[in-house]
């Protein structure tokens, strides 16, 4: 565990740095360093205006957005996993994507008239995604009172609904607006703005203190419904607060950046190869590495084809992939 | 005087009568058995004492106290549960999976106390499972598992067990260990036992008493010896039975016709 606590402190100090120093404009890491130490009374800065206004007003809020980002979606993928049993399940499962996608496109090839600023897209996928989360938990036997299969099952009926929606209106819409579409729908922190996280931030906090919080209990749910009903374990409140919790986070963090795939699937489960199948280790240790990994994703996917850049979505699902693959054999030759 | 009182008990899933008007007392500190065929009812009349399933009509109460009425957390203080088939989750160790059953004591947000440890600690020692505190609960074997299962119950602390066939896939040897230290725990510390068993032989000779169920209907209650010798019991399951004196215990024939 010491190890672990190590290497979270190093990949999330590096990810600071990579998210602030690193870009198309080159900038010393000892002057951007420099700079932020100035800003908490050490030495002077030797940074121009116009590098100041790089680093604080374009890197740093995306750096921030990602490292948010990155620690909600990592956060509630492991919450998914353990209050469904299912180590398939992603933050998406019950519909936000579906739901997300279809507000984003209604926004983009502008159905309504008057919506394709670009103010209205988070809008409307915020909305979209918290309109299919609901529809999935009432469909799927009532809230409360469902279980978790039904739930899934709901899920899967309401992000078809959705999804086919959506596919229809692209095909009524330009050539222009798809590519718009598809550009948000592989996710991206190119439009980070401090206005942006600052929308985002208290959902963030509030749902990962949640979930983090229903650590223990998730342990408990490990033994099955029944069985940690015996137990005192109040399955079905439970249930109802970290998927709320999960889903309206993920439901904020995807208005913002658009669908980010494989970190709420692939970081849970390095996690897990690393420190065992605690929740009440998974989800805190989640939500730091989810947030570095996705800096150093979003460093690798605006620097390797600038000055134009890769979708957020493919570079972790390229990066995430072989990492995991990696740790899996590793602790395979451990174990043998 | 009554722990477990069931009053005119009746169960269903949706038009189908599991139970059908069950009254039945359940001295403290003793041992009472369900027995039947197959369907009879057994598993839905245990997961009903233990809350998990609401009757239709009815009362179960424990302490004096309707068990329909108790939250989750109040139940779990009054009743443990070892079901058929129990979900042992791979990666977990045994102590953590024996701390579970401290669960309703220190809460969700708070970690075990000094006396949860101490439970923890002293059923890992009563079962001899302290050998196994540190192993992965996959790695153990089938009458390890089930003394893990029984270890996370007795850690409850509560006054009263239901058991589903608590001896389901263990081999002789291990089916005896299993109902020895329950029975330890009944003559020792007071604990009330409500189990199922298939094993008319092993539930004559471990329970104080059995229940005959059939269809869902309470058929004989009594002591195990007058039970297993009851044409009724017979009757349920549809065939002749013998039972002979070994060293003065009951042991339960079937005899094919």
């Amino acid at each position: 565990m010491a190890l672990v606590a190590v290497a979270m402190i190093v990949a999330l100090a590096a990810a600071v740095v990579c998210g602030l120093v690193v870009g198309p404009t080159s900038i010393a890491t000892a002057r951007v360093l420099g700079d932020v130490l100035s800003r908490v009374g050490f030495g002077h800065t030797t940074l121009t205006p116009t590098q100041s206004l790089i680093v604080w007003q374009v890197r740093a809020p995306r750096m921030v957005l990602g490292l948010l980002a990155g620690a909600m979606l990592a956060v509630a993928g492991g919450t998914y996993q353990g209050v469904f049993r299912n180590p398939l399940a992603d933050p998406y499962l019950l519909g936000v994507a579906a739901g997300a996608g279809l507000g984003a496109t209604l926004a983009i090839v502008d159905v309504g008239g008057g919506l394709t600023t670009p103010g209205w897209t988070p809008v409307l996928a915020f909305g979209g995604a918290i309109v299919a989360v609901t529809l999935t938990w009432v469909i799927g036997g009532r809230g409360l009172r469902s279980s978790t299969s039904t739930l899934i099952l709901a899920g899967v009926a309401v992000a078809s609904l959705f999804t086919s929606t959506q596919t229809f209106l692209q095909q009524q819409s330009s050539t222009n607006s798809i590519a718009r579409v598809y550009i948000w729908l592989l996710g991206s922190l190119a439009s980070a703005s401090w206005s942006s996280v600052t929308l985002v931030l208290p959902y963030v906090v509030v749902c990962v203190v949640i979930c983090v919080a229903a650590g223990r209990a998730l342990d408990v749910m490990s033994v099955g419904e029944d069985e940690s009903r015996s137990l005192g374990l109040p399955v079905r409140r439970v249930r109802f607060i970290v998927i709320a919790a999960s889903s309206l986070g993920t439901a904020a963090i995807v208005s913002a950046v658009g669908l980010i795939g494989f970190v709420g699937i692939i970081v849970p489960h390095i996690v897990r190869l690393l420190v065992g199948t605690s929740y009440r280790r998974i989800l805190p240790i989640s939500v730091v590495f989810g947030a570095a990994f996705l800096v150093f994703a979003d460093t690798i996917a605006r620097t390797v084809m600038a000055p134009s850049e890769l979708p957020l979505g493919v570079v972790t699902a390229i990066v995430g992939a072989p990492v995991f693959v990696l740790i899996l054999s590793l602790r395979r030759q451990m174990v043998t | 005087m009554s722990i477990v009182e069931l009053r005119g008990l009746s169960v269903r899933a949706g038009s189908t009568a599991l139970i059908s008007d069950v009254t039945l007392g359940v001295e403290a500190g003793t041992w009472c058995t369900i027995v039947g065929p197959n369907g009879a009812g057994k598993t839905t009349l245990v997961e009903t004492i233990a809350g998990l399933r609401r009757p239709s009509k009815g009362t179960v109460s424990i302490a004096g106290e309707y068990v329909s009425s108790m939250s989750e957390r109040e139940r779990a203080l009054r009743v443990a549960l070892v079901t058929q088939h129990p979900n042992v989750p791979a990666g977990m160790s045994v102590h953590d999976y024996v701390a579970l059953g401290r669960t309703a004591y220190h809460g969700l947000l708070r970690a075990p106390g000094v006396g949860d440890r101490q439970a923890v600690s002293s059923v890992l020692t009563r079962l001899s499972l302290d050998e196994y505190a540190n192993r992965d609960v996959a790695t153990l074997s089938g009458g390890e598992r089930q003394r893990m299962v029984l270890a996370r119950a007795l850690a409850q602390a509560t006054m009263v067990m239901v058991l589903d066939e608590p001896i389901t896939g263990l081999d002789l040897r291990h089916q005896i260990t299993m109902l020895e230290l329950l029975q330890k725990e009944v003559r020792e510390c007071g604990l009330t036992v409500i189990a199922t068993l298939h094993d008319l032989t092993l539930a004559g000779q471990f329970a104080d008493r059995l229940v005959l169920l059939d269809h869902g209907r309470l058929v004989l209650d009594g002591p195990s010896g007058e039970v297993v010798r009851s044409q009724e019991l017979a009757d349920c399951y549809g065939m002749k039975l013998r039972v002979i004196d070994v060293d003065g215990a009951d042991v339960v024939i079937p005899v094919r016709h």
